[in-house]
């Protein structure tokens, strides 16, 4: 598809997602000025909208970051570790301070997140031989003893349940007034796009980056934190959504070929498409009730990342 | 420490420890104490066999020594099963079919399985293992997603048998059930015993195995099944155990010193159930049951495949 078809698309499911509900708007109500539709649309729906176009976004963009630092295809928050270290760092707040507010908790999740993006970036660095496919399997199994330890942590405080909920990305909790800290992930991606050429040289790796004049440690901790940054204010707003850091830039590779400049704009188009396609099929699969979008990105992405995975070694 | 003594010291091990968790501060109860730790010990053994066999049974076969039944996706489609079992027909399907027939068809769906996984992942014996494993990895992701969204569909009720299902454990075994699944992991384990030699020529490679005059496709077909039922068996019994599987096997080889399956396949249920018995007497004395044997044992043997994937640095 062409970039403005792309963003045709992008116009339509927005238009989609705002009209798709258990409550009655109409574009009819709404030029008749009723409140009631007014209400649904600013109190529910645009925030939905909002949150649904950042975290798509701001994950698409964060999985290219990554890719880039690992110099690997097929890693990305969930295959490296950061989702659940963003939950555990959650979970760490929520038991030992409790009554710690949203702030509190993002920046223990984006602590603890960053902390061990760093220890997996150091991990994936002192192996030698980098297979493409073993990078994420080390990512993988990384993120599931981080896991496994915050079970083993939610287990001791009764707080397993609680967990599973944060497991699940779930965009029907948002309402105006509990979402508005997913615009930090505004900035973050204007800056990572800021920074697109210093990441291309990046994913060049340490020797040609540092010939080239760039500070690799710096580039490489800022990039981490960016990263951090994005997952753990999208885990705290809505939950875990795992593969569309992956499959997004993959597939936009595949078409449109790997010059960020370029490519960047689309990757965040893309992924937002992706989010708002699975939300709104979320939405209508058991209507009136709501599939999380947790479930539908993880099996639609996880499925397109077999594709991709068989594709490749054929 | 010769082979023997290896051997030996773990089943010594194991009777040590099986001896300290019925008996440690029962106070010699014989009504009710000793008899439930007895039902308990049982499972024990009948999945320590049941782990250690088809771990060591599936590396033979697929030639290496990270994938395990576990990690290619078997736990996920038993709970994705009972999932769907439990949608379409409801809870009536525990009387309906009764436990056995729950375990007759979640045997074959797990021999259709296997059938899959060997027509299509495992044909050519030089597959690259790390695509498998990640293969494996994302396709048990993708599965249990599956699971949880069937999860959403069905009632409370229906939900927490599901759950009961996802963190089955050692505290629940019921001896009716305990017996059943000895009865199949005996079948099971006999199939295997009259197929010793076969599994060690098996062990050199397909080319080899057939020019030694093995019925390649066969003898790995018979070996797929056994591993079918005994996942079927074991994750019936305590649900999934994800990374175990490798942990065991690893410390088998190292403690083995060989690969003859005579010997690797007995040390390997010795020390699942040495495993599975300290898991379970920290559970029961040190978390006093507010822990389960599953987290304990991924956040354990997780952490081990890690290291021992980035010990080998990816030359593995």
């Amino acid at each position: 598809m062409r970039p403005p078809v792309l963003v045709v698309l992008f116009a339509v499911l927005c238009g989609v997602s705002l009209m798709v509900g258990v409550g009655r708007m109409t574009w009819l109500d709404l030029a008749g000025l009723s409140e009631d539709a007014w209400l649904t649309l600013t109190a529910s729906r645009l925030p939905r909208l909002a949150a649904l176009v950042l975290s798509g976004a701001g994950l698409a963009v964060c999985g290219v970051v990554l890719q880039q630092i690992v110099r690997n295809r097929f890693v990305e928050p969930a295959t490296s570790g950061g989702l659940d270290a963003a939950k555990l760092g959650i979970l760490i707040a929520v038991s030992a301070f409790p009554g710690i507010g949203t702030a509190g908790k993002m920046l223990m999740a984006l602590g603890v997140s960053f902390a061990a993006s760093l220890a997996y970036v150091a991990m994936i660095r002192r192996i030698r031989f980098k297979s493409i496919v073993l990078v994420p399997v080390l990512g993988l199994m990384y993120g599931s003893v981080l896991s496994a330890l915050a079970e083993f942590w939610a287990y001791r405080h009764q707080l397993l349940q609680s967990l599973q909920g944060w497991l699940m990305g779930d965009f029907s909790r948002i309402v105006q007034g509990n979402y508005e800290i997913i615009f930090v992930i505004l900035p973050v991606v204007v800056l990572i796009y800021v920074f697109a050429q210093r990441l291309t040289v990046l994913g060049m790796g340490e020797g040609m980056a540092n010939s080239l004049g760039l500070n690799y440690t710096a580039t490489v901790t800022l990039g981490l934190l960016l990263v951090a940054l994005t997952v753990s204010v999208t885990v705290i707003t809505v939950g875990a959504i795992p593969f569309v850091g992956l499959v997004i830039p993959n597939l936009i590779a595949l078409r449109y070929g790997e010059n960020l400049q370029r490519t960047l704009p689309l990757v965040a188009l893309c992924g937002a498409s992706m989010l708002l396609a699975c939300d709104i099929l979320g939405r209508l699969l058991i209507y009136p009730f709501e599939v999380p979008i947790g479930l539908v990105a993880g099996s639609v992405g996880g499925v397109l990342f077999l594709v991709l995975l068989l594709r490749r070694s054929t | 420490m010769s082979r023997l003594d290896a051997r030996l010291g773990i089943w010594l091990l194991v009777a040590a420890l099986a001896a300290a968790f019925v008996l440690l501060g029962s106070g010699l109860d014989m009504a009710y104490v000793i008899p439930r730790r007895l039902t308990r010990l049982a499972a024990i053994g009948v999945a320590g066999v049941c782990i250690g066999c088809s771990s060591v049974i599936f590396q033979t076969l697929t030639g290496n020594r990270i994938l395990t039944p576990a990690i290619m996706g078997y736990e996920a489609v038993y709970l994705l099963f009972q999932a769907l079992l439990i949608l379409l027909i409801g809870t009536h399907s525990l009387i309906l079919l009764g436990r056995h027939g729950n375990v007759w068809l979640s045997i074959l769906l797990m021999l259709g399985y296997s059938w899959l996984l060997h027509r299509w992942l495992l044909r050519d014996g030089r597959q690259n293992v790390y695509l498998l494993l990640l293969v494996g990895l994302v396709l048990s992701l993708v599965l249990s997603t599956l699971t949880q969204f069937i999860q959403l569909k069905v009632s409370p009720g229906e939900f927490s048998i599901l759950q009961g299902f996802n963190y089955a454990s050692f505290n629940k075994a019921q001896p009716l059930q305990v017996a059943y699944s000895a009865v199949l992991a005996a079948l099971a384990c006999l199939v295997v015993r009259r197929t010793l030699p076969v599994l060690d020529v098996l062990a050199l490679g397909r080319d080899q195995a057939i020019v030694l005059g093995v019925d390649h496709l066969r003898a790995v077909s018979v070996q797929m099944a056994v591993i079918a039922v005994l996942v079927a068996v074991s994750t019936s019994l305590i649900g999934p155990t994800a990374f175990m599987g490798v942990f065991v096997a690893n410390l088998t080889y190292t403690l083995a010193r060989t690969f003859r399956h005579r010997v690797t396949l007995p040390l390997a249920s010795g020390v699942a159930m040495a495993l599975f018995i300290v898991a379970q007497y920290l559970v029961e004395q040190a978390f006093n049951y507010n822990m389960s044997v599953n987290i304990l044992i991924n956040l354990v043997c997780g952490a081990y495949f890690l290291a021992l994937m980035t010990r080998t640095r990816g030359t593995a």
